[in-house]
C-alpha cells in the first residue's frame, strides 16, 4: 500500500486543529522533558559537557587539517613515482570525470543511508505514544527531519573541504569555500530525495532509480566553482525539495517511521562506541530477507558427521544472507576507473584504492559470522571443535574472496599492470583476507576503561584502536604481497610462497584462536 | 458485505511472516458491547492475530474491517477508535507517569484530561508513583500504565494482547470488571488471554487458535487454556 493513499487525513479545519493538537502535544513532551533534564543538570555539567565537545572538535579539525596539509604538500612529487603500469592501447578516463563519478558516488551514498535511517523518523517512545494518537503526524516528525538536514548539510560541507583541497590544489581559498558550500546543499538534496522516496510515490526500486538519476546533474555542481551560479542552484533545487518533502511529511507510514528511527538509533550508539560491526548490523537488520529458502534443496540432503552438516548449514546461511552483487561489483569498478583515469594518481594512491576496496568487500562477506557472533551458544549446539566452527565460518568468505581477487588480479593482468602470475598470488590472497572477515566479524566490544597508553606522540588509545582494527590486519596483511608484487610490475617466484605462507598463517591464526 | 452494525469484521484472515502462515484462516464478527477471548498454545499466532487485526502488522490474504473502514493505523479515524494495548514497554525517559497519561488524555482532546488521568492513577493504584519516570516503577507498574493508556482514552474497538501479565490477582479482577464496564457502554474487545477466570468474567464468545481456528463459548475456550 502506498504511503500517500494509506494516510486519510481529515479535511479543512479538522486537519488544521489536528495540526495544532499535534504541535501542542509536540511541545508539551519537549516541555515536561526540557524541565525533568533541566532539574538533574548543573551548570557545572553543562560547562563540562561543552568544554568536552568543543575540546573534541577542535582536535579533530586540527587533525583533519593537519593530514590534508601534509598530504597536500606530497602530493606535487607525485610524478617522480609514477602510476601502475597500463598497456597504452586502453582508453582512459578524464581526471574531472573521476571527480565527478566520486562526487556522484558520494551523493548516492548518502541518498541510500538516509533512505535506511528514515530520513523521516520517530524514536521508540514517540511511536509508542505520539503514533496511535488521532492526530496529524507532521508537527512530530518535521522539525527533527529538518534540523537533520541542516546539520548533514553542514557536515558534508565541512568534509568536501579536505576532498576539494587535496583534488583540486590549483583553486583558491573562496572557490573551495563555494564549492564546499555546493556538496553541502546537495548533500541537502540527496536526503530530500531519499525523504521523497519514504512518500513512496512510487514502487521502491523505481524511486531509487529516479532518484539515482536526478543526482547526477547534482554531481557536477560542486565543480562549477567560477561563479556563485552552481551555489544557488543547488540551494534551491534543496528548498524546493524539502519544501515539497516537508508539506507532507505526516503521510509517512507509521511503521516505516519507526523502522528508520530504530535504524538510526542502532547506527549512532555504534558510531558513538566506534563499533563497526554493530554500525553493519544496524545498517543492514532492518532488510527483509528475500532468499530465506535459497540452497533449500541443498541444505536438506542428507550428510554424513556434524562437521560435514555445519559446514553445509554455513554455506546455506551465507548464501541466504548475504546482500547482492553489487558491492563487491562496484568496488571493482572503483578499481578500474582508478585505473584508467588519464592525468594518473601515484601508484602508491592506486594501490591505496585497491587495498581499501579489498577490505571493504572483506568486510562485506562476513556478514553470517557478524550474525552467528551474537549468539556464541549456537555453535555449542553440535559436538564439534571450536576449530571445525572457526574453519567453516571462514569457508564462504574465503570463497568469495579467492573470486574477487581473482576477477581484480585478472583484470589488471589484461591491463598489462602485472604478468599473469599475479592471478595466482590473488587467489591465494583471497584466502587470507577470508580469515580476515572471520576476524573482524568476531572484533571484541572496545574496552573503554582501559586507560590511553603515553607515547612519544601523545596518549593513544592502544587498546580501543586495537579492537577497531582487528580483522583489517589480516586482510592487509594478506593482501600485502599481491600489491606489492603489482607495485613493482612483476611476481617474483619468492612472492608466491611469501603470500601462500601470509595466507596460511592468517587462516591457521583464526582458526586456532578463539575470539 | 460487512455485517450490518459489526464494528469488527474479520474475513478469511491469513497471518504469518514471510509469508507462512501461522494458524489456520480466521473469520469472525463482533458488535458493539460483545468481548471476543482470543485462545490458543504458545506460538499459536493469537498475538500475530491480534496485531494484524490492530493493522501492525499485513495480512497475508484476507481483510479486516473496523466500523466498515480497512484496519490502517495510518488512518486517523482508525487511529480514533482502536486502542491497541500490546507488550510495548517504551516510554519517554524523562516524562513523569502522570505526564505520560496527559499526553493520552490531551491527544484525545478528552474533556477533562487532568481529573481523567487522576481517576486512572487510582484505578491503577499508581497515585503514590504519579510524578516519577517510568525507569522507577515495577515491572508491574510499567504495565499498568499502558493498560491506563489504553483504557482511557475513548474508543469503539480495544485490542488488548495478554493484559493480565504482570499484574497481580486483585489487579486481575478490578480489570476484568473494567472490561464488562466498557463493553455494557458499548465498546467492543478482542481480549488475547491465558487467563481462564478473566476469560469467561469478560468475554461474549472466543476464539482458539490453532491451524484450524474455531469459535467456542468461553467456557470452553477456558477448558482449552486449562488443558494447555
Amino acid at each position: 500500500m502506498q504511503g500517500a493513499e494509506a494516510t486519510t487525513l481529515p479535511s479543512g479545519d479538522e486537519t488544521r486543529s489536528t495540526r495544532d493538537l499535534s504541535a501542542d502535544i509536540t511541545a508539551f513532551t519537549q516541555r515536561s522533558s526540557r524541565r525533568y533534564n533541566r532539574a538533574r543538570t548543573s551548570l557545572k555539567d553543562l560547562f563540562t559537557d561543552l568544554y568536552s565537545y568543543g575540546l573534541a572538535l577542535g582536535c579533530a579539525i586540527a587533525l583533519a587539517a593537519s593530514m590534508v596539509m601534509t598530504v597536500k604538500d606530497a602530493l606535487p612529487g607525485r610524478g617522480e613515482a609514477g602510476s601502475l603500469r597500463i598497456s597504452d592501447h586502453w582508453p582512459t578516463i578524464p581526471a574531472p570525470a573521476l571527480w565527478t563519478l566520486t562526487v556522484y558516488a558520494a551523493l548516492t551514498t548518502v541518498m541510500i543511508l538516509a533512505r535506511r535511517m528514515g530520513p523521516i523518523t520517530v524514536q521508540g517512545a514517540e511511536g509508542q505514544w505520539w503514533l496511535p494518537l488521532p492526530v496529524d503526524r507532521r508537527p512530530m516528525v518535521l522539525p527533527a527531519f529538518l534540523r537533520r538536514c541542516i546539520l548533514l548539510g553542514l557536515a558534508s560541507a565541512a568534509a568536501f573541504m579536505p576532498f576539494s583541497v587535496l583534488t583540486s590544489a590549483e583553486l583558491t581559498l573562496p572557490a573551495h569555500l563555494l564549492g564546499s558550500a555546493t556538496f553541502g546543499a546537495v548533500a541537502v538534496v540527496s536526503v530530500g530525495l531519499a525523504g521523497w522516496m519514504q512518500l513512496e510515490p512510487i514502487n521502491p526500486r523505481p524511486g531509487r532509480l529516479a532518484g539515482a538519476v536526478a543526482l547526477i546533474p547534482c554531481a557536477v555542481l560542486p565543480s562549477l566553482t567560477n561563479s556563485p551560479w552552481a551555489l544557488t542552484v543547488a540551494a534551491v533545487s534543496a528548498a524546493v525539495l524539502l519544501c515539497a518533502v516537508a508539506s507532507r511529511t505526516g503521510q509517512v507510514r507509521g511503521a516505516d517511521l519507526i523502522r528508520g528511527g530504530a535504524v538510526a538509533g542502532h547506527a549512532r550508539s555504534s558510531f558513538f562506541f566506534m563499533d563497526t560491526n554493530e554500525l553493519l548490523r544496524a545498517l543492514h537488520g532492518d532488510r527483509p530477507i528475500g532468499s530465506a529458502h535459497r540452497a533449500a534443496g541443498f541444505y536438506t540432503r542428507p550428510v554424513q558427521g556434524p562437521v560435514a552438516a555445519l559446514f553445509r548449514a554455513d554455506i546455506v546461511a551465507f548464501l541466504r544472507l548475504q546482500g547482492s552483487l553489487a558491492l563487491p561489483l562496484l568496488w571493482l569498478g572503483i578499481v578500474v576507473a582508478v585505473l584508467f583515469v588519464d592525468k594518473s594518481l601515484p601508484a602508491l594512491a592506486q594501490i591505496g584504492v585497491i587495498a581499501i576496496a579489498g577490505c571493504a568487500t572483506t568486510s562485506s562477506t562476513g556478514t553470517v559470522a557478524r550474525r552467528t557472533a551474537l549468539v556464541p551458544g549456537l555453535d555449542a549446539i553440535l559436538p564439534v571443535s571450536p576449530l571445525w566452527v572457526r574453519c567453516s565460518r571462514a569457508i564462504m568468505p574465503a570463497l568469495v574472496m579467492i573470486l574477487w581477487m581473482t576477477c581484480l588480479t585478472g583484470i589488471l593482468v589484461l591491463l598489462g599492470a602485472a604478468p599473469p602470475a599475479l592471478i595466482l598470488l590473488g587467489a591465494l590472497a583471497g584466502i587470507g583476507m577470508g580469515a580476515g572477515a572471520v576476524r573482524g566479524a568476531t572484533r571484541p566490544v572496545s574496552d573503554w576503561s582501559v586507560p590511553p597508553v603515553e607515547t612519544p606522540f601523545g596518549p593513544i588509545p592502544q587498546a580501543q584502536i586495537g579492537s577497531l582494527l582487528r580483522g583489517l590486519d589480516f586482510t592487509v596483511l594478506a593482501l600485502a604481497p599481491a600489491l606489492v608484487s603489482l607495485y613493482a610490475g612483476d611476481v617474483h617466484p619468492a612472492a608466491i610462497i611469501i603470500q601462500a605462507l601470509f595466507s596460511a598463517g592468517a587462516l591457521g591464526v583464526v582458526i586456532r584462536r578463539s575470539p | 458485505m460487512a455485517e450490518l452494525g459489526a464494528v469488527l469484521e474479520v474475513e478469511q484472515l491469513l497471518v504469518g511472516y514471510t509469508g507462512a502462515p501461522v494458524c489456520g484462516e480466521v473469520s469472525v464478527s463482533l458488535r458493539a458491547g460483545e468481548v471476543l477471548g482470543v485462545v490458543g498454545l504458545n506460538g499459536a499466532g493469537k498475538s500475530t492475530v491480534a496485531r494484524t487485526i490492530a493493522g501492525r502488522q499485513m495480512p497475508l490474504s484476507g481483510s479486516v474491517s473496523v466500523q466498515g473502514f480497512a484496519a490502517d493505523p495510518d488512518n486517523v479515524r482508525f487511529r480514533r477508535n482502536v486502542a491497541a494495548v500490546f507488550d510495548d514497554d517504551l516510554f519517554f525517559p524523562s516524562l513523569t507517569v502522570r505526564e505520560h497519561l496527559l499526553l493520552v488524555a490531551r491527544g484525545h482532546s478528552m474533556k477533562s484530561p487532568d481529573r481523567a488521568v487522576d481517576a486512572e492513577l487510582e484505578f491503577f493504584g499508581l497515585e503514590g508513583r504519579a510524578d516519577v519516570v517510568p525507569e522507577a516503577l515495577s515491572s508491574g507498574q510499567r504495565r499498568r500504565l499502558l493498560l491506563a493508556a489504553g483504557l482511557m482514552r475513548p474508543s469503539t474497538l480495544m485490542i488488548l494482547d495478554e493484559p493480565e501479565q504482570r499484574l497481580d490477582p486483585l489487579m486481575r479482577d478490578s480489570l476484568a470488571h473494567r472490561l464488562a464496564g466498557h463493553a455494557q457502554d458499548g465498546g467492543a474487545v478482542v481480549l488475547v488471554t491465558h487467563d481462564p477466570a478473566l476469560l469467561t468474567s469478560v468475554a461474549s464468545t472466543c476464539l482458539v487458535i490453532d491451524d484450524v481456528v474455531t469459535e467456542v463459548t468461553p467456557e470452553q475456550g477456558a477448558s482449552t487454556i486449562a488443558r494447555s
